[in-house]
């Protein structure tokens, strides 16, 4: 029998989490063993097109605008299991972002309804949209998203107390940086610096807010994830919101200490955090920065992590494929 | 298991308690448990627990050393039990149907996390003032909670206790149970746990019709300690901002007039009209949200913060007795 021929659409081709999970599952050789993996850019604003395959995977985001098309979508590939993964909505999200609740909720029921399987990201994501009603337990997975850690697993843990504390993502509301800034500001060591690593709109307000600190430096985009990871000691993910949360994993297989909020699932991906900080008050992460210090970093290096991805994604394909089979038998 | 719990803090609440168990025990709605957390009390608090929990078997005792309001909700709420926590401080009054009107609410509107009704204000003795907090039922937003609160006070809420959850945490003090409340303060606890709720959660925040609640408040004219009060509201705004920078440039200005306007009545009732009259000033230079928003209220804290300074306190006691008068 042919391998199982399995088609992931995208909308958002910015550098970032979803691609680089969209270029491992493409590279991967675990993937490959039991499907082909193909990756297709459609774009939000036409309607989406005729395609054929096995099983066609949705990595896209969820809008009132965009639910026309996803429903014309699934009536004319009726037959063809569908599957979303959800990479952006979470509780931490909704509070933050969506004023009025019942008509978001409305929203992603509907738009999940209309797929054969609904992937969560994280543990906590999946209990969210559980308790809130938004998929029944049957339609949901969860499969945390991978990438190739083989290049962080490969780093030499940091030794001693660590020196640079890393703050890895884009400079955007999002991850919180601007909280992280004014906590770290306050720590009176002299001995200990802040690199923020990535580019965005937030870039001048988080300079304003560095001010005159020579401990903090703006590294701008890392030539590569791991050389990033490769030159701090220890990460800061201060995230607003986080539906995984794919640096902490990455900091995990580098042998790096976290201190990371206590929001969505950035509790799953960054299980074994070295602290963990509810919300953003200054004063709780200056303690917090100041008593990750003190500790040593874990040595757990995720292992293992890939195959359990590659093996989830392989459970979903054999599951849904001889469904279709047998269908069509 | 009891569906739903009702915590009791009580510190030092020999006088009150006995009313405030009693109004507990004839709720209508009977799947439910009682726990009284004694908070260090030196009177009769635990005695006066203890004998009532005799009569009503659905009463438990926690004892702690002193933590204060916080500490002591906290402490109940890791002895609770049910799906459903309320709270009612041990100088408070729960209306008989208070308990089944929040039960219902709740079960109709399952992303509702916080269900709180209206209050009626009672003095010393227990007789209504003939004043009511009537807060806004619906649609409330985390702007709503922060200008205005309108869950209100302490004893007005009975919560989801996923809800409460989704909001504890664990500070590296503590070993023994999680915090929903802060425990670092000792005024503000409320509103910085609701506004917490709304700023880092999804769950809704609505009211259901009625004043269920007899909030007991001090007519004996002691300091107000309005410093103390805007301290920590300050401290509050302080502690959240970083949350949603955001919303905290959108709506500060105006949730601070409304706090300040809220301390000018408190010093205008203790008889301290200087600093109701500093205070309504403020308010008014920060935001003309009190004004326009809710005028009658604004501009008569004005009126009265302005004849006090002026007139001492005659102006006061005037519109008082008139009050009075008119009531018969």
């Amino acid at each position: 029998m042919t391998r199982p021929r399995i088609l992931h659409l995208i909308d958002d081709t910015t550098p970032g989490g979803i691609t680089r999970v969209l270029d491992h599952i493409q590279s991967c050789p675990q993937m490959a063993r039991d499907a082909r993996h193909v990756v297709q850019v459609v774009s939000r604003n036409r309607a989406l097109p005729r395609l054929s395959a096995d099983m066609i995977v949705s990595h896209l985001t969820i809008g009132w605008r965009f639910l026309p098309a996803l429903i014309s979508f699934r009536a004319r590939h009726a037959t063809t299991p569908l599957v979303h993964v959800e990479h952006s909505y979470t509780e931490g999200f909704t509070a933050l972002n969506v004023p009025f609740r019942p008509r978001f909720f409305t929203l992603l029921r509907s738009a999940y309804a209309l797929f054969d399987t609904v992937v969560a990201v994280s543990p906590t994501q999946a209990r969210w949209l559980r308790d809130r009603k938004l998929v029944t337990r049957s339609n949901l997975r969860v499969i945390p998203p991978m990438v190739d850690l083989s290049g962080f697993r490969a780093l030499a843990a940091p030794t001693g107390r660590p020196r640079v504390i890393g703050a890895i993502g884009r400079l955007d509301r999002q991850k919180g940086f601007d909280a992280l800034i004014p906590a770290f500001r306050a720590l009176p060591d002299r001995d200990v610096e802040l690199h923020i690593y990535g580019t965005g709109a937030e870039e001048a307000a988080l300079k304003e807010l560095a001010g005159t600190d020579r401990r903090i430096r703006f590294m701008g985009h890392a030539p590569s994830p791991e050389a990033a990871m490769a030159a701090v000691d220890l990460v800061a993910m201060p995230s607003r919101w986080e539906a995984y949360g794919l640096v902490a994993l990455e900091a995990r297989a580098a042998g790096r200490g976290i201190v990371a909020a206590e929001v969505d699932g950035l509790q799953d991906s960054a299980a074994g955090a070295l602290r963990t900080v509810k919300g953003l008050s200054q004063a709780d992460w200056t303690a917090a920065l100041a008593a990750a210090r003190t500790l040593p970093a874990p040595e757990d290096r995720a292992t293992g992590a890939e195959t359990r991805f590659a093996r989830a994604w392989s459970d979903l394909i054999t599951q849904h494929c001889d469904a279709a089979q047998a269908a069509a038998a | 298991m009891p569906f739903a719990s009702i915590v009791v803090p009580a510190f030092n609440a020999a006088a009150t308690l006995p009313a405030t168990l009693a109004s507990l025990s004839a709720q209508s709605y009977r799947d439910l448990e009682i726990v009284v957390v004694d908070d260090g009390s030196t009177d009769a608090t635990p005695r006066i627990a203890a004998e009532h929990a005799t009569r009503d078997p659905r009463v438990r005792l926690v004892q702690q050393y002193n933590r204060g309001l916080a500490g002591a909700r906290n402490s109940g709420i890791a002895a609770a039990t049910g799906a459903v926590v309320g709270f009612c401080d041990a100088d408070d009054l729960w209306a008989p149907d208070k308990l089944d009107t929040h039960v219902a609410h709740l079960a109709a509107a399952p992303l509702v996390g916080i269900s709180y009704s209206g209050s009626a204000l009672i003095d010393m003795e227990g007789r209504r003032l003939g004043h009511a907090q009537s807060p806004r039922l619906t649609d409330v937003t985390a702007a709503h909670v922060f200008k205005r609160n309108p869950v209100g006070n302490g004893s007005a809420p009975v919560i989801r206790r996923a809800a409460l959850k989704a909001i504890a945490w664990r500070p590296a003090v503590e070993r023994r149970r999680d915090w929903v409340f802060d425990e670092t303060f000792r005024q503000s606890e409320d509103i910085e746990c609701w506004l917490r709720l709304s700023l880092t959660t999804d769950w809704g925040i609505e009211g259901v019709p009625g004043l269920l609640t007899e909030y007991r408040v001090n007519t004996s004219g002691l300091s107000a300690r309005t410093d103390a009060q805007l301290a920590s509201w300050e401290r509050m705004v302080t502690k959240l901002r970083p949350t949603d920078p955001g919303f905290f440039a959108r709506h500060e200005p105006a949730a601070r007039a409304y706090q300040l306007r809220y301390l000018a009545r408190r010093a205008v009732s203790a008889g301290d009209a200087a600093t109701a009259q500093a205070y309504i000033r403020q308010a008014l230079s920060l935001s003309r949200a009190p004004l326009t928003e809710e005028p009658l209220r604004t501009v008569t804290t004005l009126a009265a913060a302005e004849l006090s300074a002026r007139l001492g306190a005659a102006p006061m006691r005037l519109a008082l007795s008139l009050k009075s008068a008119l009531r018969g």
